[in-house]
């Protein structure tokens, strides 16, 4: 089957209901997206389809309808993406294993809602598990790279 | 004139419509429905204003709202802040994984705020289901189509995994509302 990841066409050949996170990490080597649970309850996996988080250890490879960006794809080095100059300046990374998670949820959030309440982050946030602890500074981030997206 | 009786038409309750079916096996009817729609399958989404769906019935530990936080909000999907999709993503495969999301061949989403069933009454919800203003629209015949043809109800009837559901098939609520409907939707 075909599938467009970060701006690049590949063919696989994979189960129908191989997860998308197995795609990614196994068949095409982008590693980025983590393993944590398997049943959508930590938020490690998440990539963006169409823009939207999506947890990729629940959408099977053929039922993909969109182009997929993982962290890879989110910004570049030389140009990052508004949260993850965030979470550079917050320097809101423990161990790390969360964070392409974390902040693949954090940018398709900002992206549906630009002008989120304190409420509306710690709702958007609250699937995504940081066994660091890390949640202040990853609200905080948020904050402020909302802040940053609207040209404040 | 005309307008007139269009209007007393229109106005006319349900109840002082023609019935075919006596008002004992309306009432009955209704009361099969009611077990239904109190389940908790039914009611963790049809939660009405709080926007936040339940946990309740899992099987496992106490009742609880769903986890991660999830706000429904005014968009019914979530958009605010999780969207319900990011999780229950859309497909028609079967759901054979417990603690996973459940999935369906449909946008993943709440019932419309006045479709609220959680800790309501027999009499407050069958009074809800039988006005239009309330029901999200829909007249017996609509609300029994319903029933036979969204995902939501037949997954509702076969949630997989090892989850509670209710007893029967979409097919016996339909038949149900259809007979509640024709003994003139009758509620006490």
């Amino acid at each position: 089957m075909r599938l467009r990841v970060n701006g690049t066409d590949h063919e696989v050949e994979v189960e129908d209901d191989m997860p998308l996170l197995w795609v990614l990490r196994d068949e095409l080597g982008i590693t980025g997206p983590k393993y944590g649970c398997g049943i959508a309850q930590c938020g490690a996996c998440t990539v963006h389809v169409d823009g939207v988080a999506v947890r990729s250890c629940q959408l099977a490879a053929a039922d993909v309808d969109g182009e997929v960006t993982t962290i890879e794809g989110l910004g570049t080095p030389q140009a990052l993406h508004a949260v993850q100059q965030a979470w550079v300046d917050h320097q809101v990374a423990q161990c790390g294993y969360c964070q392409s998670g974390q902040i693949m949820q954090a940018a398709s959030f900002l992206d549906l809602n630009p002008e989120p309440t304190d409420e509306q982050i710690d709702a958007a946030m609250s699937g995504n598990l940081c066994r660091c602890g890390t949640y202040p500074r990853i609200r905080a981030a948020v904050k402020t790279a909302a802040a940053k997206l609207q040209g404040v | 004139m005309r307008l007139v009786i269009a209007a007393l038409l229109l106005a006319a309750p349900l109840a002082a419509q023609e019935t075919t079916e006596s008002r004992e096996a309306g009432l009955a009817a209704w009361d099969r429905i009611f077990e239904k729609v109190s389940h908790p399958r039914c009611t963790n989404c049809h939660v009405g204003e709080s926007g936040q769906p339940m946990w309740n019935g899992l099987g496992y530990g106490a009742d609880t709202v769903h986890g991660m936080g999830v706000l429904a909000d005014e968009t019914r999907i979530g958009a605010l802040s999780t969207p319900c999709r990011t999780c229950h993503v859309t497909t028609g495969r079967a759901n054979t994984v417990p603690h996973a999301p459940p999935h369906i061949s449909d946008a993943w989403r709440l019932p419309p705020v006045e479709l609220a069933w959680l800790g309501r009454s027999s009499a407050e919800i069958c009074a809800q289901m039988r006005d239009p203003e309330t029901n999200d629209g829909n007249d017996i015949a609509e609300l029994a189509e319903h029933l036979r043809s969204s995902p939501f109800v037949a997954w509702g009837y076969a949630p997989g995994a090892g989850r509670s559901a209710p007893d029967g098939t979409p097919e016996d609520i339909a038949a149900d509302v259809e007979i509640w409907g024709a003994a003139g939707a009758p509620c006490d």
